[in-house]
């Protein structure tokens, strides 16, 4: 397997390989930074170029654009609140806090070391599991699956906030995304569930503009009221570089780690969803705060909430390529958009790419793995000019954010409806923050409530009650109340302690 | 050659030359769109993209061609909009969910459109729909399946795709104990549980099983009416109705698959308009860059004129009421 | 604040999961199941924290993990600030319902920039104009996205 890693390497370090990763990262730069310019409308743009290249140039080309999408993403969601992808909207919780303190620099810097140490983590991670990863897929059936979103949801308890009203307003917030989940047309009945006579709601709300709103718009309300820049009146006027940020990576290595690996494995289960790794990650970075102060200051402007998400968001990259070209199961959109592009190279996905070709698969992997350093550091260069925006006035960049929102929001379907959504849920988010209710929490429900219904009519339809029993969902349910007992009994030693 | 016989030559050239000079480009320096009821990256959204690559060619005055896609309701919004919204004047084509006109036929609520009334460019594709079970059961024919009484699990995405209603229409009207399996995500999610042995296959459209029957990990059991490479060996649902009531309700659901990829005008486009379109499409899925690219996406386009799907439509909405009563008992709009 | 907020939520929560129940109970079981066991409890527990934001002794101090809005100035003012603020965005979807997105995106930003950020003639223009650039340029000239004519030019039979 390590000349194959090393043959994988060989593959990708041939010069017009390269160039068409630059190429592509050159795009996937700006598809990553701007809302509205979508991971998955751009690749299926692409595919037609890549018909006159060779294989492992176009493969360079796509994965180096793709790679990159979920890294500068990210900086959007930094610096202005606005998620520059669906992958990237854990990142404000923190993110545009520290950015808001004055601290982007750091903030940047974070989101991009740990990104970097994200896709690298992931990458290894997955190369060390290529010899496990089919009979693993193979044995995570729907039970399994099904248990899996219920320990996602069992996070729900740790986003919440201290407390038993916080509990409340944090089951609340995750009860009205499941609910909200249920909307659009049903796979058991066929009933267009929740529709409000609308052929918009058909298919259930789209996960972008529901973000777009529910984070974007009431930071934008509270940057009017403000009528300052985004980093408010610095105290001594300097901010905080990049460079803070990338020893933060460091300061909280292992936390760091384990949001890489949290990713890749979410990354390697098929139907997951990509939303879900970054607030899994995020919810457990929460739990390594050590006591209620640090615990409140989450949300407030911890890297460690920037940490989290910015490693899990590119390490699950690096793992969904595995259903995709090892079953043929894209995990996403844009993984079923490449999935296309690998049929038009002559390539079959199946168990042949982990055995037979498995140097084309290292090759992949490799490719995402450069194009991230590459994007990294190319991004280090300027990063604490990016971060002098948010010291530019409100008035000026207010419209800039509101047209990125409502054109972000827009490319969802090219319906106003997107656009109704968001400002709907932009009034939510407001009164979320307001009344101080968590809004992540929400988002867990909502991204898993598909997930959880259909894998839990799938399991009993084939397994009657028998599925219960299987010992990895034992394990899993195990793991589930684990997860939501942890933070009780944490903020009972803190307690203690206090 | 005499001057003045020259001349006449030279005025009869001319004269001939006129009509084609005078004949109308309509297309010329126009941007043509087409209009797509998906997002990106879908079977109907890649077969819109080809076109458009490869139509401009085919017709007089080379107009440009680019795709928007309007997504929603399972394309019903964007055959609203063709019908309703979209100007006729041979600018704009749409396509859309093939089953659109079952949707009209069992009057969903939210269809604004009549599908005999759009101005029909005819279909890109046929589709053909088979059913496939994993290769380690004992089962290799239909007939053995069907005698055996065994149950079989058939997983299936949701009411409305062929996943789920092909099936249920072989369980329910031909009496195969089949159980149904439903709520996958995408087709290939079942595939990968047929892999796992969640359940034992699915059905689908050829295109897309094909390569896992040539990988060997299911094998093609029956099909509907529209045959495909491959397939055409196999038995065909209908023939195996007991009774004519059945057969009308299975090949009430097949009847769309021969206009597997719908392309039409609004309604009162131009006559010449249409006109030139459909010999634009009959021209390009024989172009061969397109069919090269086509060979490489796993795609095969062939162009089934305006008027026989017009003809299939018809069929469709002219069904007696008795059969479309117990057709919507089975067979729901959806994906 | 906080109060008002959290009981408008609740109560608009009650409403949602009430008539989300009240709806399902009519659908057949599968498609019911889900909707009914998550809008029940929902509904139960909106209702007992509108109850904790009516009757609660505690000053609600439940602190999310999660932004606070600033509190730097009078309330009275934040109340006006926002209500602007909220008005802009509704007034740019209203231009983009009325005279189309691109259109709506130049007024919006040169509106925006002219009479709330008081910015001179010279900047708002450019500005406007380098942002409008950019964003057709992107949007419609390369991503042909489509955008509907707006209403108001469909009204005069403009487009």
């Amino acid at each position: 397997m390590l000349e194959a890693l090393f043959e994988g390497l060989v593959l990708v370090l041939q010069w017009k390989a390269l160039v068409f990763m630059l190429l592509g990262i050159g795009l996937g730069f700006w598809v990553g930074l701007l809302p509205g310019l979508g991971g998955a409308t751009t690749l299926a743009l692409m595919l037609p170029f890549i018909y006159t290249m060779q294989p492992v140039e176009a493969f360079a080309f796509l994965l180096g654009m793709h790679a990159v999408v979920a890294t500068t993403g990210d900086i959007t969601s930094v610096l202005f609140g606005v998620p520059g992808e669906g992958t990237t909207a854990a990142t404000i919780l923190d993110g545009h806090a520290m950015a808001k303190k004055g601290e982007a620099g750091r903030a940047l810097g974070a989101a991009l070391a740990s990104s970097l140490v994200g896709a690298i983590v992931g990458a290894f991670a997955l190369a060390a599991a290529i010899p496990v990863v089919r009979p693993l897929v193979l044995s995570f059936g729907s039970p399994e699956l099904f248990m899996l979103a219920i320990v996602g949801l069992a996070f729900i308890a740790s986003l919440s906030s201290q407390g038993g009203r916080g509990m409340l307003r944090g089951f609340l917030a995750g009860g009205l995304g499941l609910l909200l989940a249920t909307v659009g047309q049903d796979p058991q009945a066929g009933v267009a569930r929740y529709s409000l006579g609308t052929l918009y709601l058909w298919q259930g709300l789209d996960l972008v503009p529901v973000l777009v709103g529910i984070f974007a718009i009431p930071e934008v309300i509270d940057l009017v009221v403000r009528g300052t820049s985004i980093a408010g009146t610095l105290p001594s006027g300097r901010l905080s570089g990049a460079l803070e940020g990338v020893k933060d990576t460091f300061r909280h290595f292992w936390l760091t780690i384990r949001c890489s690996l949290i990713g890749t494995f979410i990354g390697i289960m098929p139907g997951m969803g990509g939303a879900v790794a970054q607030w899994m990650a995020y919810a457990h970075a929460t739990q390594s705060a050590r006591n209620a102060e640090e615990r409140k200051g989450f949300g407030a402007g911890d890297v460690r909430g920037v940490l989290g998400p910015g490693a899990a968001n590119n390490s699950k990259e690096g793992g969904s390529l595995i259903p995709t070209i090892a079953f043929g199961v894209p995990g996403s959109t844009a993984m079923a958009i490449l999935l296309g592009g690998f049929f038009l190279l002559g390539l079959v996905p199946g168990p042949d790419m982990l055995t037979r070709h498995l140097p084309v698969t290292f090759s992949m992997v490799w490719t995402i793995v450069i194009a991230n350093i590459i994007t990294v550091l190319a991004c280090f260069v300027f990063l604490n000019r990016l971060a002098r925006l948010t010291t530019v006035r409100g008035q000026l960049l207010t419209p800039v954010i509101l047209v990125l929102v409502f054109i972000g929001s827009y490319t969802s379907n090219n319906h106003y409806g997107d656009i109704v959504v968001t400002l709907l849920f932009g009034g939510i988010g407001y009164l979320m923050v307001l009344g101080g209710w968590p809004r992540a929490p929400f988002v867990l429900g909502l991204v898993l409530g598909k997930i959880a219904e259909n894998y839990l009519y799938i399991s009993v339809a084939r397994y009657e009650a028998a599925w219960l029993t299987r010992p990895v969902v034992m394990v899993l349910l195990a793991l589930a109340i684990v997860v939501i007992v942890y933070p009780l009994f944490q903020s009972r030693r803190r307690g203690a302690h206090a | 050659m005499s001057e003045a016989k020259e001349r006449s030559m030279l005025a009869g050239l001319v004269f001939a030359a006129l009509p084609l000079a005078a004949l109308p480009q309509p297309y010329a320096g126009k941007t043509a769109t087409i209009v797509v009821g998906y997002k990106p990256g879908g079977g109907y959204d890649a077969t819109a993209r080809l076109l458009a690559r490869h139509l401009p060619k085919h017709i007089p005055g080379k107009p440009t061609m680019i795709v928007q896609n309007m997504p929603g309701a399972n394309s019903l919004i964007a055959a609203n909009h063709m019908y309703n919204v979209a100007k006729p004047d041979g600018l704009t084509i749409g396509t859309f969910n093939r089953n659109l006109p079952i949707a009209q036929l069992t009057k969903v609520d939210g269809v604004k459109f009549d599908m005999t009334k759009f101005a029909w460019i005819g279909s890109a594709a046929s589709e053909s729909t088979i059913l496939a079970i994993r290769t380690d059961l004992p089962y290799r024919t239909f007939d053995e399946l069907r005698k055996s009484g065994k149950q079989v699990v058939i997983g299936a995405t949701g009411p409305g795709a062929n996943t789920y209603d092909f099936p249920l229409l072989l369980k329910e009207l031909l009496g195969v104990n089949i159980k149904i399996v439903s709520g996958y995500s995408s087709s290939a999610d079942i595939m990968l549980a047929i892999e796992r042995k969640e359940v034992d296959g699915r059905a689908g459209s050829l295109s897309s099983i094909t390569p896992f029957i040539d990988r060997k990990l299911v094998r093609p059991l029956i099909r509907a009416r529209a045959s495909g490479p491959g397939s055409e060996d196999l038995p065909v649902d209908e023939s195996l109705a007991p009774n004519p009531r059945a057969k009308a309700i299975m090949a009430l659901r097949s009847a769309p698959d021969v206009i597997g990829r719908p392309y039409v005008m609004p309604p009162q486009t131009p006559d010449e308009m249409v006109k030139i379109m459909r010999e634009a499409f009959a021209k390009v899925v024989k172009d061969t860059e397109l069919v090269a690219e086509a060979k490489k996406a796993k795609m095969e386009l062939e162009f089934v004129h305006g008027d026989k799907a017009q003809k299939v439509i018809r069929e469709v909405l002219d069904q007696p009421k008795d059969v479309v009563d117990e057709f919507s008992k089975y067979i729901k709009f959806g994906e | 604040m906080h109060n008002k907020a959290s009981l408008s939520l609740a109560l608009l929560i009650m409403l949602a999961s009430g008539y989300g129940v009240i709806t399902a109970w009519s659908w057949p079981w599968k498609a019911a199941l889900f909707p009914l066991v998550i809008g029940i409890p929902v509904f139960c527990l909106a209702a007992a924290e509108a109850l904790w934001a009516l009757f609660g002794k505690r000053p609600a101090d439940g602190r999310a993990s999660d932004f606070q809005l600033s509190r730097d100035l009078p309330e009275k003012e934040t109340r006006r600030r926002t209500a602007i603020a909220i008005g802009w965005m509704l007034g740019f979807f209203a231009g983009i319902v009325l005279v189309g997105f691109p259109l709506a995106v130049a007024l919006f930003v040169f509106l925006y920039l002219r009479l709330h950020g008081r910015e001179s003639w010279t900047l708002s223009l450019t500005f406007t104009a380098v942002l409008w650039g950019i964003f057709y340029a992107l949007f419609d000239r390369l991503l042909h996205l489509p955008f509907p004519a707006g209403w108001l030019s469909s009204w005069f039979g403009l487009a």
